[in-house]
């Protein structure tokens, strides 16, 4: 069957051009650059209302139009990217590492910690996300960090699951059980052996995530518990052009299509990494 | 004169063309579904604002909003010294149940209605001391003279319910009979609930025994049957009513208003209401964590209402629906008298701010609803327009439930609230706004002896010339000591589909369906 | 351990969380600011009023005289009234569930029905013309706000070419089919794309792996390869993130039920936490950890089904 057919994988060795890989990274880039430097990029203040340039489509002056206040929508959408990177990363980082981390370990050791972790998960997973925001909001009080704390505390369960399942997977190939024979050390096995060969669909997942991070920033900033005016991240930029669907497009749909961008920016780089990653015969 | 004679077309067409049509069901979007539909323990709008089409009161009022007419009392007047106020009631009225009215069914509704036990509302008929009945009259004896009591009768919680089915209603307590009660609503209204599904929809049918008659001499109302649908999202809401689901939607947002009105299917409605918007300012001088409160200074609290562009946020924020405050109390009030106010002026503002002696940059903390375009719209504006005399605005978003919590506690510095009245009186917001002991002016700490002794007085002056003057002192003081930033009143803004006629939202809130029709 | 102990067990697991999460809910929800009274009355709540409304709810008693009563209406099946809809939990969700439940299946439904064939279409023709639209599509549904993709449709497909209903939940099981498919297109549109992704990434991995080509070196048709080995293998991740998604997708069922007007659980779980009508909320979370926990013990089963090498966690 299959499972006796697993050797120790290769470490990738060809260098070749991936596409995705650079397209993915060009544009979280460009992205990156208007979050680290706005104030170079944006024409005009992200805040500053201009009563004379009311709902103004876009035309050279306003390259994406302004808003009901008569704010630059592009102005808005760079310094968006401040926060929206922002919350990409810090959403996702420790879920990823801490998540990664107890998945190894349960996936290697099972039995009480398998065991632990799995109640975890159950609760974690079935306690309603949206109490647990409020609680931590109300007693924190709202801002960004707050949310950051309210993510990470549920996040890191789908990076352990998804570790886990793959630690089982790889500790019955061969290899490792070569790597116990010889007696190396639990971490050793872990983190040099297995996890080098687990890690891929985590990693593809942190891609994925970074861009869900972006919607669930979103979705909490139109519930107004995440970024405070007048800063305004992309998520809550479309739900400020709602109303105006109609009659002014241009106020969501530039933010959206930099969601969008900035999505398909990541799974590129996602789908690059796992290409990189993915152990070569 | 051409003019006049037009006016005299229209009027016959209009006389002409306006032979009501009877039948059909109209659907009507609402954004959230009632919670309970009992007169005197309910707590929101959402009931309030529908149930006379099921309940009704002894006075009613008028078409439009304005004045008070007859409803299931025919005449009543107060007596020589205003201590007694006698009600005829209206003969041959039934229940929708088919039992006859009887002053017994008024006695125990106003009774129910007046105990300091039951719900929220009672303090509208504090006055009353005791209700007798004889034959046909109803006699209130009052503790004192009260010239709000014929508006206290025509507000929701003195509507009259039937004795005899309510009394049989299961339950343990009176909260228990009363939610079984409200379970299947029987009253004297235009309609009668016929099945409720919550959260999802409500449908009233026509009440064949109603009392009201028609223009074609037959009884009212002239719709088969209302069903509300409930639809949170307001442009789902919109969607349904272009897409011809819909007859009617309300809570249109103000930044669709245009939009509508330019819609050949649809008569985009702007209806007259009490509704005013405000920012209530803590003027105590400690705040509740014990800091030193700026808002305690007259000087600055009178220099951010200067700072405040009304027009303009009028423009920003409801996109020109909606006019500036003349009072804490709104147009639509009774006894509302207009002051100057403060009027934008940012020099003035400026002097103001240096008079009261804080430095630029004096920082101050908004608390509004969070996910509330409108209010943050609004935040983001004024953080804008105080920037201009070096107030540095904080803007915190909560929850309403926290919001409320920490309104409780005066456990801010401002807060964006409005009001809408329930009762066609000035003496609800009046109580809430300027006198101290209750509820400490709104939370704002506000107190004048001079108020809390006019209101008192005005509670049982019986001349409506004294009573008018009493009021207007006291919006004077109250809008002098600024304690809160007066911003603009706005209409109910619903939008109908074309076929739909005669449909009135009054100033109150409350939705009329009796006269209401459906063009063919 | 044979598989049947196996399910007893998971069974058996769920109880102390289920206590777990009861205590957690019950205590979260006292925590949060605010309480039922002020916040449905708002200003108009004089002192006097919340204090008598308190204790008739038997909110002025410590918390843990309050959860054991709760625990005694509990195992009575009684989980209490709410205080602001005035009608018993227990009502509100059998009325309210089976419309979230369906939603949701349907939702899950459409997705795998879009991401399984389509994952297998990219992973085979990789980098071709095919394989970047089906991922830009796709991409777009991990990419834009629940909302507004689902005012997109309604306004599209809904209000301009009428083919769908704008919002409602119909009476017939075909009804139902008809007017939640734009819902539990939106709903499952996000879903349907994190299947996809990894989906493609496991085939690829999966096709590349050594003991695929040996199979194939044994002279296997392709088709037979990707059916006994390619699927099984790329299917046990894809299964591991289906179960973890449920919970997402309940979640996703709140905006989604908004914005369509759909009178689901996801609404009255916001209303009642905004509202803090503590006994639905508690209500809610308890049904929806029953619903999870099953989920997961079923996606587990699978797990083992189709991965032999996997023992019981």
């Amino acid at each position: 069957m299959a499972a006796s057919a697993v050797s120790v994988p290769k470490k990738a060795s060809r260098r070749r051009f991936r596409p995705s890989l650079v397209t993915g990274l060009v544009i979280i880039g460009i992205f990156v650059l208007m979050a680290l430097f706005p104030k170079l990029i944006a024409p005009y203040s992200p805040t500053t209302f201009d009563y004379q340039a009311i709902l103004q489509g876009p035309t050279a002056k306003h390259l994406f139009g302004t808003d009901n206040f008569g704010r630059d929508v592009f102005s808005r959408v760079v310094w968006g990217a401040q926060l929206d990177m922002q919350i990409a990363l810090f959403t996702t980082l420790f879920p990823f590492l801490f998540g990664t981390l107890v998945g190894s370990l349960t996936g290697y050791y099972g039995r009480w910690a398998d065991a632990l972790f799995g109640r975890i998960v159950d609760i974690v997973v079935t306690f309603p996300f949206l109490v647990l925001v409020i609680a931590i909001v109300a007693v924190l009080g709202p801002g960004l960090k707050n949310m950051y704390i309210a993510v990470s505390a549920v996040g890191w369960i789908t990076y352990g699951r998804l570790v886990r399942a793959e630690i089982l997977n790889q500790k019955k190939a061969e290899y490792a059980l070569a790597g116990r024979v010889m007696g190396y050390t639990p971490s050793r096995i872990i983190f040099r052996h297995l996890l080098p060969n687990a890690i891929t669909p985590a990693i593809v997942y942190w891609m994925t995530d970074m861009a869900l991070g972006i919607l669930l920033g979103s979705s909490l900033g139109y519930l107004g518990l995440g970024a405070q005016p007048p800063t305004a991240e992309w998520g809550v930029l479309i739900a400020d052009g709602k109303n105006f669907l109609a009659t002014a497009w241009w106020i969501s749909t530039f933010p959206g299509l930099a969601i969008t961008l900035a999505g398909v920016g990541f799974s590129l780089l996602g789908d690059g990494l796992a290409d990189l990653l993915r152990p070569r015969g | 004169m051409r003019k006049w004679l037009l006016a005299l077309a229209v009027m016959v067409l209009g006389l002409g063309s306006a032979a009501p049509v009877r039948g059909g069901t109209l659907v009507y979007g609402r954004y959230a579904d009632s919670l309970f539909l009992d007169p005197v323990f309910t707590d929101a709008n959402l009931d309030i604002w529908i149930m006379q089409n099921l309940y009704e009161t002894l006075i009613q009022i008028g078409p439009g909003g304005k004045g008070l007419v007859p409803g299931l009392a025919t005449n009543w007047g107060f007596s020589k010294d205003g201590k007694t106020f006698t009600l005829a009631l209206r003969p041959g009225v039934k229940f929708s149940d088919g039992t006859p009215l009887t002053a017994e069914d008024v006695k125990f509704s106003l009774e129910r209605a007046k105990n300091p036990d039951n719900g929220a509302w009672n303090f509208l008929l504090s006055s009353v001391n005791t209700v007798a009945v004889k034959g046909n009259q109803i006699v209130l004896s009052l503790k004192n003279p009260d010239p709000s009591l014929p508006a206290a009768l025509a507000t929701f919680n003195s509507a009259i319910l039937p004795k005899k089915l309510y009394v049989a209603a299961k339950g343990k307590d009176e909260k228990e009979r009363a939610k079984n009660f409200a379970e299947k609503p029987v009253g004297t209204g235009p309609f009668m609930l016929k099945e409720w599904k919550r959260g999802s929809s409500m449908t009233l049918v026509r009440n064949p025994l109603y009392w009201r008659k028609g223009a074609d001499g037959k009884p009212l109302p002239y719709l088969d049957a209302v069903r509300f649908e409930i639809i949170p999202d307001d442009s789902a809401r919109i969607l349904k009513l272009q897409s011809g689901e819909l007859d009617g939607a309300e809570f249109i947002p103000f930044a669709r208003v245009a939009e509508l009105q330019a819609d050949p299917k649809l008569s985009m409605k702007l209806f007259p209401s009490t509704r005013v918007n405000f920012i209530v300012m803590n003027t105590r001088p400690k705040l509740k964590n014990g800091a030193d409160n700026p808002l305690s200074n007259l000087k600055l609290c009178q220099a951010l209402n200067y700072a405040t562009d009304k027009q303009a946020l009028i423009r920003l924020v409801s996109f020109g629906n909606g006019k500036p405050m003349t009072s804490y109390l709104s147009s639509s009030t009774p006894l509302q008298a207009p002051q100057p106010m403060y009027p934008y002026n940012l020099d003035k503002a400026k002097q103001l701010f240096s008079a009261s002696g804080f430095g630029l940059g004096l920082e101050l903390t908004l608390q509004i609803v969070a996910g509330s375009a409108d209010q943050s719209a609004l935040a983001t504006a004024l953080q804008q327009m105080w920037e201009g005399i070096g107030v540095k605005l904080k803007i915190e978003q909560q929850d309403s439930a926290t919001q409320n919590a920490r309104y409780a506690e005066g456990d801010f510095q401002m807060q964006f609230n409005y009001w809408t009245d329930d009762i066609a009186d000035p003496n609800e917001l009046t109580a809430y706004a300027t006198v101290y002991k209750n509820n400490q002016s709104f939370q704002t700490g506000f107190q004048s002896d001079e108020v809390d002794r006019l209101f008192a007085a005005s509670q049982q002056e019986t001349n409506p010339a004294k009573r008018a003057a009493q009021y207007k002192r006291i919006q004077e003081i109250y809008v002098n000591a600024a304690p809160m930033v007066f911003l603009y009143e706005q209409p109910f803004a619903v939008a109908l589909s074309k076929r739909v006629r005669d449909f009135v939202q009054i100033p109150l809130g409350n939705n009329v369906f009796v006269n209401t029709y459906l063009e063919k | 351990m044979n598989r049947w102990s196996y399910v007893l067990v998971r069974v058996l697991q769920v109880i102390p969380t289920f206590f777990v999460v009861m205590v957690l809910v019950f205590v979260v929800a006292r925590l949060l600011p605010g309480d039922p009274l002020t916040a449905i009355l708002g200003e108009r709540a004089t002192e006097d009023m919340v204090v008598r409304a308190k204790h008739e709810l038997g909110l002025d008693k410590p918390v843990p005289v309050q959860f054991l009563i709760f625990l005694k209406d509990f195992f009575q099946g009684n989980l209490g009234d709410s205080i602001n809809l005035k009608v018993p939990v227990t009502r509100l969700i059998l009325e309210r569930m089976p419309v979230t439940l369906f939603l949701t299946t349907y939702a899950a439904v459409l997705a795998a029905l879009l991401a399984i064939p389509l994952a297998f279409v990219a992973a085979l023709r990789k980098d071709t013309w095919a394989d970047n639209l089906i991922r830009g599509v796709f991409q777009l549904g991990l990419s834009m706000p629940v909302f507004y993709i689902g005012l997109q449709l309604l306004t599209l497909l809904g209000a301009r070419l009428r083919l769908f209903p704008v919002g409602g939940y119909g009476n017939t099981f075909g009804e139902h089919l008809y007017y939640l498919f734009l819902p539990a297109l939106t709903l499952g549109f996000n879903l349907a794309a994190i299947l996809m992704r990894n989906l493609r990434a496991s085939i690829l991995e999966v096709l590349q792996a050594e003991y695929v080509d040996f199979a194939r070196a044994k002279g296997l048709r392709p088709g037979l390869i990707l059916g006994k080995h390619v699927l099984r293998n790329a299917l046990i991740s894809t299964v591991t993130l289906f179960g973890l998604n449920v919970g997402g997708l309940i979640g996703g069922a709140v905006i989604t039920e908004t914005v369509f007007a759909i009178p689901g659980v996801g609404r009255l779980m916001v209303d009642s936490i905004f509202g803090r009508d503590y006994p639905v909320i508690q209500g809610l979370t308890l049904t929806f950890a029953l619903l999870v926990s099953l989920v997961f013990i079923l996606t587990d089963i699978l797990h083992a089904q189709l991965d032999p090498r996997v023992e019981a966690a």
